[in-house]
């Protein structure tokens, strides 16, 4: 894994995580691969998303469903002004399970501005990237929450 | 309590309306934590959770009892205060897992047997003398006053003279029996974690919300509308097999159908709709899950199980359930404007994997706080709490189809889009909170 340096994956995720702040989720949503997937499991050690709960398993399709609906007028959980701001550090290249497969992990902290109050959330990310013509796209994005047991408020983004 | 603190009480909730301090008045929510979560059997958990001798769970039975539910070495469930009777520190800090030997308190070692009967008391010498009966049961870690054990749901109440657990749940049994037949081997265990969400508003709401048949086509507008336009752009086969697209288009449904679906109330504040349809009538039946049940039950009861569909049930006040998806919601009370909600999941035992999954599936897309539905009803409810301090009304209104119930036999049975549950709900709130149980 080493053909990939540090800097362009960085910068990847940098840009992966700038669109969920401006937000633009039509560019994220394409950062995926047709089978990807965005992961929130809902228990620390959680290694199925099927016959265990999560708090979000998204794939394209139900992506797609989300973002439309985080922009209809008539979703009054989203009729807040919501704001969002991702720092990514502690940026690490690990070996893939699969040849083709970058696995990076990384800790994300965001806080997000929403229902006038501010929310922290802090996160262990594992992302799942694969190079396409060039580009990285999304395998899987898993976001562990350190707190994924406790009482969750509502969140109407993306992390 | 006194008649004159009664009379005032009485006067808070009337035929078609109630004041607005019953969801703002944090000494109101004081005494429904005394006379209603201190009298009505709460749900506390399922055997499934404790499958061994020394196995535990801890709870809350409201904003400030902790229990635990424990099973002992005969395979008996207790349900005991979690409090050492020495100087009160919790006993078990963990929500759940087991305990080798004894229960033992991290303080002092005061150690005890799994059925709250004190084991020992170190240096026990000290006492000689004293007038402390070592012995004496109120050195046991207490159990609560009741406490009873339905098809594996285990609840538990304060107080010693609420009537039986069967007798309380009375007709609406129907509804964890349907739960519980659904499965093939006619039992279910707890399966795939649990997802808990934090709602900043009184704990009345989502109970009022649960039966309210008027609100899916305004709140969930956005989210069915979202879901069928993207369908409507991919070929057939890429959701021809997607839970999701059956789960979420019914949140839509039309005025008719809801009230066709028909709502049922009970004595003690249940109640459910549908029954003979609701939104989740027209699941799929997977092939493997059918034959499964065919071959336990025979052909005719498992029509008859299938066709007992409800949409939301209510055991007033702490859980409600969901027969055809095979979960649970369990309500828990912090204070008067805030409370948290559990979804928990359930496998059917004798069932294929799939029909777990939608469980799951289900709970995540609606319940969590981060689902397609969940948000936007907390958002509905948390308009109601900050709406509620207007000076503009001290009034909220509940007439739909009032006049119109029908009572029958042991239940009272009105249109889907009536306010037969508010009726259902406010009268056993009367009942509780009066001291006319």
């Amino acid at each position: 894994m080493s053909a990939h340096n540090l800097q362009e994956i960085e910068s990847f995720l940098y840009l992966e995580s700038s669109y969920l702040d401006q937000p633009d989720l039509d560019k994220w949503v394409d950062l995926f691969t047709e089978d990807g997937k965005y992961w929130m499991p809902a228990s620390e050690t959680q290694k199925d998303p099927l016959n265990h709960v999560s708090h979000i398993y998204d794939d394209r399709v139900m992506m797609e469903i989300r973002r439309r609906n985080f922009v209809h007028p008539r979703s009054s959980s989203k009729n807040h002004l919501t704001r969002c701001s991702h720092i990514i550090g502690n940026i690490q290249i690990n070996s893939g399970e699969n040849v083709d497969e970058i696995n990076v992990t990384s800790n994300m902290h965001v806080i997000v501005w929403y229902r006038e109050e501010q929310q922290i959330y802090a996160a262990r990310c594992k992302h799942i990237l694969l190079k396409q013509e060039e580009k990285f796209k999304i395998r899987l994005k898993r976001v562990d929450l350190i707190n994924p047991e406790a009482p969750q408020k509502s969140l109407v983004v993306y992390l | 309590m006194d008649a004159k603190s009664n009379k005032l009480i009485d006067e808070l909730v009337e035929p078609t309306r109630i004041h607005k301090s019953v969801y703002t008045d944090s000494s109101i929510f004081e005494l429904e934590m005394e006379r209603i979560w201190g009298q009505a059997w709460i749900f506390i958990g399922h055997e499934s959770q404790i499958p061994e001798s020394g196995d535990f769970f801890t709870t809350n039975i409201n904003h400030r009892e902790p229990v635990l539910m424990i099973r002992d070495k005969e395979d008996c469930i207790h349900v005991l205060h979690n409090r050492c009777a020495h100087k009160g520190a919790k006993i078990v800090e963990e929500r759940n897992g087991n305990v080798r030997g004894a229960l033992r308190c991290g303080y002092h070692g005061w150690t005890y047997n799994f059925d709250g009967s004190i084991l020992n008391i170190p240096n026990e010498e000290g006492y000689k003398d004293t007038g402390f009966d070592v012995k004496g049961s109120c050195n046991n870690l207490q159990p609560l006053a009741q406490s009873d054990c339905y098809r594996g749901f285990v609840f538990a109440t304060l107080s010693s003279s609420t009537p039986p657990l069967k007798e309380w749940l009375g007709g609406a049994i129907e509804c964890i029996d349907n739960l519980c037949d659904r499965a093939p081997e006619g039992e279910v265990e707890l399966a795939g974690g649990i997802l808990r969400y934090d709602h900043p508003c009184n704990w009345k709401f989502i109970l009022e919300n649960l039966n309210d048949t008027m609100h899916p086509m305004v709140v969930h507008q956005s989210i069915v509308q979202a879901a069928e336009d993207y369908i409507k752009t991919l070929p057939e086969e890429a959701t021809e097999h997607r839970s999701e697209a059956e789960i979420i288009p019914p949140f839509g449904a039309s005025y008719t159908n809801f009230e066709n679906s028909g709502i049922t109330g009970f004595p003690f504040g249940h109640h459910y709709d549908g029954g003979k349809t609701s939104i989740h009538a027209d699941y799929t039946v997977f092939p493997a899950y059918h034959e499964a049940m065919m071959q336990a039950y025979g052909e005719e009861r498992t029509r008859e199980i299938y066709s007992f569909n409800t949409h939301n049930v209510l055991y007033y006040p702490s859980l409600t359930i969901k027969c055809a998806i095979q979960n649970i919601r369990v309500i828990r009370p912090i204070s008067v404007d805030r409370f948290v909600v559990e979804s928990w999941s359930f496998r059917l035992k004798g069932a294929p994997e799939e029909m777990l999954q939608r469980t799951v599936l289900y709970s995540r897309l609606i319940n969590s706080s981060m689902g397609m539905v969940g948000p936007d009803d907390l958002e509905v409810y948390r308009r109601m709490q900050e709406g509620l301090v207007s000076s503009g009304s001290d009034w909220i209104e509940y007439h739909r189809q009032y006049g119109r119930d029908k009572e029958l036999g042991d239940r009272v049975v009105g249109g889907g889009t009536s306010d037969l549950d508010m009726r259902t709900q406010f009268g056993a709130w009367k009942n509780y909170m009066t001291g006319n149980l």
